[in-house]
């Protein structure tokens, strides 16, 4: 029916739409899958040579994060002005706090990807590029500490970018961030684990991918904890927060969150751990299993963006 | 900052005769398709032949504490001298990011200028030249009383210690400064 009042479509909850779930997907997949790579690098006792993790980290998180933030520039109405971003900040806006964290963290990322790459470089016949990780090579340690800081700042920003919107109760948790970083470390291990045996050719009982293997079950098991966390303080606030938990039971992103991130996400991935050692380590099973987290946690992404904007207080 | 715009909307009063949005419409060039005010009428409400119908309105509620400045990463969306939440058109980038926090949704995206838009009490324009807003003009009931909340002899501030009002989703800390009196028909609620 038509209404006297005019036009509706503006009026649409959903402002920011699955562009900007990919982008955040994308960020936690940058900043986990280095965040992976530098953490097993630093526990593990081969230092000299990289591991096809962390070679594989070196492609995976400068290559998101780019996509990412391709994303969220062609988003901007205004996509050419972009830069007007990047000369003028307001610190009480955590899109503030990001753009400076992530001008520091894609350079940074960057440079770690040529000097852990450095001898991929004359291989791919880009050789003119093996000076500059040369150069590089003897600021390693520090390049590597504040990598591993931002990226922990970038994979948890992502979480307090949609949180800090109060009038959203699904969005606006403590907990977010933390859902957030830990998705974002479940997803860097999974397309970390892809690049290792599909790019780097790895043994699928490689020590270092055994390692990461370990890390997925209290990733994932944490990642439960914090949506369940999450949905436990929307029933305690009561009102406009606990009616928001309809997102579980109706709609598409019910779906979304049942299937993509439960089923896929969780399900398929802890029943596999199930499954003969045998079968479990072969290298068809790896990468469906490591597609399948990269699904739940693209699905996630999805259900918190439009679930969550769905709910307004 | 001296002075506290107020607008008062007398939902007894208002009809939804849809004049002030036409007058916002002319008055500030807003484009086809969107727009900076809306008066919804919602209802009937009561039981036959006790009905009536609520006349919202849905504009920028120019908030003391707006979210909408406090998210914008350029400093497009700033507090003014004279306190009303304006927009600097070519900071903005259409990031959104106000569109989406505001918690009334009234930020749109202009699509000519691509820069997020809403009310601003006419501030450009008739508020310039000493004018009240163009749907406080126009408004052929007098449901719509624009002023100063701090100057204590202003009708605003009058009708505001006179007159039981309401403002919308004060529990989220963003003190709108768009009061409503609410429609006194039906019955007594338990």
């Amino acid at each position: 029916m038509n209404n006297t009042w005019g036009d509706m479509a503006q009026y649409d909850p959903v402002t920011w739409n699955w562009v900007i779930a990919v982008y955040l997907f994308m960020a936690g997949l940058s900043a986990g899958s280095i965040l992976i790579g530098i953490g097993l690098r630093w526990y593990s006792k081969e230092k000299a040579i990289e591991s096809a993790i962390l070679k594989a980290a070196a492609i995976i998180s400068p290559l998101a994060i780019t996509l990412g933030l391709a994303c969220l520039v062609f988003d901007l109405t205004k996509p050419f002005e972009f830069w007007l971003i990047l000369v003028n900040y307001n610190f009480s806006s955590v899109m503030s706090i990001g753009v400076l964290a992530l001008l520091l963290y894609s350079p940074i990322g960057i440079a770690y990807s040529l000097i852990v790459l450095r001898d991929e470089l004359t291989k791919r016949k880009l050789d003119f590029l093996v000076p500059v990780a040369e150069a590089l090579m003897p600021m390693r340690k520090a390049i590597e500490v504040v990598l591993f800081v931002l990226a922990i700042g970038v994979g948890a920003y992502t979480g307090f970018l949609i949180s800090a919107m109060n009038a959203y109760p699904l969005l606006n948790t403590a907990v977010l961030p933390a859902l957030f970083l830990v998705s974002g470390l479940s997803a860097g291990a999974a397309a970390n684990a892809i690049g290792a045996l599909l790019m780097f050719n790895t043994h699928s009982h490689d020590t270092n991918l055994s390692k990461m293997h370990g890390l997925e079950l209290p990733v994932m098991l944490s990642e439960i904890m914090f949506l369940f966390m999450l949905f436990c303080a929307l029933y305690f606030k009561g009102g406009a927060a606990a009616a928001a938990l309809a997102s579980l039971t109706t709609g598409v992103w019910a779906s979304v969150f049942w299937v993509g991130v439960v089923g896929i996400g969780f399900a398929i991935p802890l029943l596999t751990m199930l499954m003969p050692s045998q079968t479990r380590h072969s290298k068809g099973v790896m990468i469906a299993v490591a597609c399948c987290s990269l699904t739940g946690v693209l699905a996630l992404r999805h259900f918190v963006i439009y679930a969550g904007q769905s709910y307004i207080s | 900052m001296s002075k506290r715009y107020v607008m008062v909307h007398d939902e007894n009063r208002c009809i939804g005769c849809q004049a002030c949005s036409v007058a916002c419409r002319s008055e500030n060039g807003v484009p086809e398709g969107v727009t900076r005010l809306q008066v919804r009428v919602e209802g009937p409400f009561g039981d036959a032949p006790h009905l009536h119908f609520k006349y919202n309105r849905v504009s920028c509620q120019q908030c003391e504490n707006a979210p909408c400045v406090t998210v914008c990463p350029t400093g497009a969306a700033y507090v003014g001298d004279d306190g009303l939440v304006s927009i600097k058109e070519d900071k903005c980038v259409g990031c959104m990011y106000c569109v989406a926090a505001c918690p009334y949704k009234v930020r749109f995206i202009n699509p000519e200028t691509k820069a997020a838009d809403k009310c601003n009490f006419c501030k450009d324009t008739r508020l310039a030249r000493g004018e009240l807003p163009a749907c406080v003009t126009v408004c052929p009931t007098d449901a719509l009383t624009f002023g100063d909340a701090n100057d204590p002899s202003s009708e605003v501030a009058k009708l505001i210690n006179t007159k039981a009002t309401y403002q919308e989703k004060t529990h989220l800390g963003t003190k709108p400064r768009v009061y409503r009196i609410p429609t006194k028909r039906g019955g007594i609620q338990s």
